[in-house]
């Protein structure tokens, strides 16, 4: 199994489309959400996660909220706000834009 | 808008820290159990699941840390720690805390003061609504009347109607009287007594046009335009309101009689605003259409060759200048054109051409006292940030002393693993905290010096009025200021200081490595301290040389044993006419004949006290652009020369002769004659006064005075002519008395003898002579003493500074001095050693200094008189003024290493 690294700047990305389908999740749910769908080729470290949930916070595009789990412990579960449906939008089509250039430049012969 | 959400949720969460570290704590250890359950389930040993599960989490601390810093509160947490340990640090040491924050404050504070005044002069906008739209006609360089064609400084009442009605670019027009009537006498509510009051003159629609509200009663309205004398209504500003009624509201109703005119006060202005001019501030208010009526003399309402008007604008919204400008001189054109008639004189195409009517914006008020203000107050800027600068310089000393004391406890800390960068950033809090101590001290300072300083500024016998109070922009310009200093005197000490080599630190208290690097930055400092001083000392004795040259002046009259006072007829009702003359005969006779007396008159003017400046006209000459024929006029009683000591030099003075119907004569000074009626005696000759053909040689010459100084010390000789008022029948208002003995009686003797001849006449005493030559110079005056004190203050702290580096130098010495005292060195050698030192720095800073100065004060070469900006004799004796200062402070410690006992020195470490 080959893991690739996430690329920079899209981090972001991944968290709000992921939660954008998955409604309410926690941190522990988002990472596995990600490295599943991308079929195991997408690992988002710890390390990066939560510090990126924590600017997500202040910059409003999710929030956050305690619950328990069905194993019954408290957790953390994150949804998307409007602000944050918006930056999804935004981003994604960002990220169409510099795909589309950078596959016209792998394309051209 | 979004920023100030977000601001909004770190702000709250930083309020809740421990809440967030147990979350963040508890959601990650969640994340790790379920990691590691998922290890167990996919078969891995439970001890190596946790390891797994932990080594992806890597380390938590770091990331706790990443997450809070998202945050944004680490740096405010850093920052609390910071400012806190810093106070400690300045309360361990008080004497440096101490002697840091009064110098700072000092430095600040002189900044602060010079600030609130250039502040309150040159940038304060007026307190009316919207005073960005304002604009004035012209640049108020002028103020009197003029009766010039097509005149671009002064405006006719007629031209302002038209004006007014016609443009397309102003929302609203207003114009005021270039004059403010200052000391008319008045009574208050049919009082007998009659007091001093400032009157200004305005259009019915100034306060609206302005968007002044009064606070009490109600303000000007179009109506009170027209007709002419037929608004005796009076607005009182706040200012007199407070100082004159307490601020009684039931004056609003009662009267005021200027003349033989009662005028109704129907308002009161709000307690900030001085009216449009800046330095002026009028007691009274009364519509323009009352202008003969308070004054009979300024007769303009239908004369539109009476231009005596400043007028204002307020642009419509969307309006540029330059369109506003545009429209008001293609109008400005058509009336002058009009005023002139069908048929223009050649000279009047001329200047219609040639006239330009320049708006200028008025947002900060009319600019009159801007003029004359402006350069001593950038002089006076220049000083105090010199002092600021040598400030630092000293307190950067300080600081790299100190930071040799606490290179141990520096050195402890970085071995501890404290980072480079948050050490300097600690030390640059603690040099913030004393700047920003140093700087609200300043406030302080400065706001008890700068009433003091607005005594000082040039302006008639009372302070300026103006509000001189810190308001927020010097606060900020405080602030800023704070924040500079800071960084300038506190950079390189905190560089330094945590530049260090640990091993030696840590082993000893001080390692002979530190001695060596600091001491290159702190020479360095000490030079351009030594030289900025001498700049402010150069600077210091070309103002005060100015200041003897100006006062050593030959004025042309006797300054000494010369009274002033000041009458005014008119507000008794005296008309211009022969009762008038009666009038003035009899004082000048009632007051000569008093014991002590020894001359006496009634004059339009004395020196500094206002001007009439006209052309004349000579047979056989005409102006030309570069020769105007102007000269300067003054009507005089027949005693005149004799009070103020101007010499006759052919012909003869005024006499009993010169009446009403005898021919016009005139006493010219010497200029007059050789300019303007140059070849043989002028005695005899004729001169015409203004370019009015029916005057044309009318006036007589009967004798020639020396030249004297009329408005200034430092003016050239120019034409000046004077004229008996007995031909010449109008309102005079100054009186001059030449006395000997002491002058505390005869001003009392005076007063009653005037009331002898008319009980109700208001007579002012106004001071001597010699006061109100002082006055002309008290411009001069202000910056000389404050450059001086700021020079010696300099000198001063660079002698502290030299002080404090020998002293330390030789403390670090003692050791090599009792070796070479061991040696054989002699005393006087060692003295000489240390001496020498300091000199060196000395003239290291003068040679620096020297140029400096050169380059600095051409700048103010226009204000000074007499020498030239690079005086040698002034440069000299202030270059060798620092050497006393220099020897005086290596000397001291020079003598403690002298006095070194090398048994006790070579224990020493």
């Amino acid at each position: 199994m080959h893991q690739d690294e996430i690329p920079p700047g899209t981090l972001y990305l991944l968290i709000l489309r992921t939660l954008a389908r998955g409604g309410e999740m926690h941190g522990y749910e988002i990472a596995n959400s990600i490295q599943q769908i991308s079929e195991d080729v997408l690992r988002v470290e710890e390390g990066s996660l939560y510090p990126a949930l924590q600017r997500m916070l202040i910059k409003g595009w999710v929030t956050a909220k305690w619950g328990t789990t069905a194993a019954n412990r408290r957790a953390r579960y994150y949804r998307l706000t409007p602000a944050g449906g918006k930056q999804l939008e935004a981003e994604v089509s960002q990220f169409d834009r510099v795909m589309q250039a950078i596959t016209r430049v792998i394309q051209t012969a | 808008m979004n920023w100030f959400i977000e601001l909004g949720r770190r702000l709250f969460m930083l309020f809740r820290r421990s809440q967030f570290d147990r979350d963040l704590e508890e959601e990650m250890r969640l994340h790790r159990d379920l990691r590691e359950q998922e290890r167990i389930e996919a078969g891995v040993a439970p001890e190596e699941a946790r390891y797994a599960a932990r080594r992806r989490f890597g380390n938590e601390i770091v990331l706790r840390e990443e997450s809070r810093d998202m945050w944004g509160w680490n740096s405010v947490e850093r920052l609390i720690q910071d400012v806190r340990y810093g106070l400690r640090q300045l309360r361990r040491s008080p004497g440096f805390t101490a002697v840091a924050v009064l110098t700072l404050a000092l430095g600040i504070g002189a900044n602060t003061a010079i600030f609130s005044l250039l502040n309150a002069i040159m940038l304060r906008e007026l307190p009316v609504q919207n005073p960005e739209q304002l604009v004035l006609f012209g640049k108020a360089r002028a103020a009197g009347s003029t009766d010039d064609f097509a005149s671009t400084e002064l405006y006719s009442y007629p031209f302002y109607r038209e004006m007014r009605q016609k443009n397309q670019v102003f929302s609203d027009v207003s114009a005021i009287l270039s004059i403010l009537f200052t000391k008319m006498h008045g009574a208050v509510g049919g009082s007998a007594e009659l007091e001093p009051m400032d009157v200004q003159l305005v259009s019915g629609s100034y306060f609206s046009f302005l968007g002044v509200k009064p606070i009490l009663g109600r303000s000007f309205t179009e109506a009170e335009d027209e007709p002419a004398g037929g608004h005796p209504v009076a607005i009182v500003s706040y200012s007199w309101w407070n100082r004159r009624f307490a601020r009684d509201p039931a004056i609003v109703g009662k009267t005021v009689t200027l003349g033989s005119m009662v005028y109704t006060i129907i308002g009161i202005t709000p307690p900030r605003f001085f009216g449009a001019a800046v330095g002026q501030s009028p007691d009274l208010w009364i519509p323009l259409s009352m202008e003969k009526q308070v004054s009979p003399g300024w007769n303009g309402l239908d004369d539109k060759w009476f231009a005596s008007l400043y007028i204002l604008g307020r642009l419509k919204t969307g309006v540029s200048i330059g369109q506003a400008q545009a429209n008001v001189n293609l109008l400005a054109r058509q009336i002058w054109h009009e005023y002139a008639g069908p048929v223009l004189t050649k000279r009047q195409q001329e200047d219609l051409q040639h006239a330009q009517i320049e708006l200028t914006s008025a947002a900060r008020g009319l600019p009159r006292i801007r003029y004359g203000a402006s350069l001593p107050l950038q002089i006076l800027m220049a000083v105090v940030g010199l002092v600021l600068l040598i400030d630092c310089a000293n307190i950067a000393n300080l600081l790299l002393a100190r930071a040799t004391a606490r290179q141990r406890e520096i050195a402890v800390r970085m071995s501890l693993g404290a980072g480079r960068a948050r050490l300097i950033r600690q030390m640059l809090t603690e040099n913030l905290l004393l700047a920003l101590s140093g700087g609200a001290l300043g406030v302080a300072f400065a706001w008890w010096a700068s009433n003091g300083l607005l005594a000082m500024v040039p302006h008639g016998t009372e302070p300026l009025p103006l509000d001189v109070a810190p308001d927020a922009r010097v606060l900020v310009f405080t602030f800023i200021v704070s924040l500079a200093t800071a960084l300038l005197f506190g950079t390189a000490p905190a560089l330094r200081a945590t530049r260090i080599d640990l091993s030696p630190s840590l082993k000893e208290g001080r390692g002979a490595v530190s001695v060596a690097s600091r001491s290159p930055l702190a020479k360095a400092l000490i030079v351009s301290q030594v030289a900025l001083s001498l700049v402010l000392l150069i600077g210091a004795g070309l103002f005060l040389r100015t200041l003897v040259n100006l006062a050593n002046v030959d004025t042309g009259f006797n300054k000494e044993n010369l009274l002033l006072f000041g009458i005014d007829p008119p507000s008794v009702g005296y008309k211009e006419d022969l009762h008038l003359v009666s009038l003035y005969q009899q004082i000048e006779q009632r007051v000569s004949v008093l014991p002590g007396v020894r001359a006496a008159s009634i004059s339009f003017f004395t020196f500094d006290q206002g001007e009439w400046t006209d052309s004349v006209s000579v047979i056989g000459r005409t102006p030309t652009p570069e020769d105007d024929m102007a000269a300067t006029h003054n009507v005089v009683g027949p005693g005149y020369f004799a009070t103020m000591g101007i010499p006759l030099l052919v012909g003869r003075v005024f006499a009993p002769q010169d009446t009403a119907a005898s021919p016009k004569v005139a006493v010219i000074n010497e200029t007059f004659a050789r300019w303007y009626l140059p070849g043989g005696s002028p005695i005899g000759r004729h001169f015409g006064l203004g370019g009015d053909p029916r005057h044309s040689n009318d006036i007589e010459v009967v004798g020639v005075v020396k030249d004297a100084k009329y408005q200034d010390l430092r003016e050239r000789p120019f034409p000046a002519a004077y004229y008996p008022y007995t031909q010449r029948v109008q309102y005079l208002n100054d009186f001059e008395v030449r006395y000997s003995g002491k002058s505390q009686a005869i001003i009392s003797e005076v007063r009653h003898a005037i009331g002898q001849v008319d009980h109700s006449l208001p007579v002012a005493y106004q001071g001597t002579m010699v006061e109100q030559v002082n006055r002309s110079m008290a411009g001069q005056t202000l910056i000389a003493r404050l450059s001086t004190f700021f020079g010696l203050l300099a000198a001063f702290l660079a002698g502290i500074g030299i002080y404090g580096l020998m002293s330390y130098a030789v403390a670090r010495r003692t050791n090599e001095i009792g070796i070479r005292m061991a040696l054989g060195a002699e005393r006087s050698g060692v003295l000489w050693m240390v001496m020498r030192e300091s000199l060196m720095l000395v003239a290291a800073g003068v040679v620096i200094g020297i140029p400096a100065a050169l380059a600095a004060t051409r700048l103010v070469s226009s204000v000074l008189y007499g020498l030239k900006a690079t005086d040698p004799t002034t440069i000299t004796v202030s270059a060798l003024a620092m050497i006393p200062v220099a020897a005086l402070a290596g000397y001291l410690p020079a003598r403690r290493a002298s006095k070194v006992d090398p048994m006790v020195a070579l224990r020493h470490e």
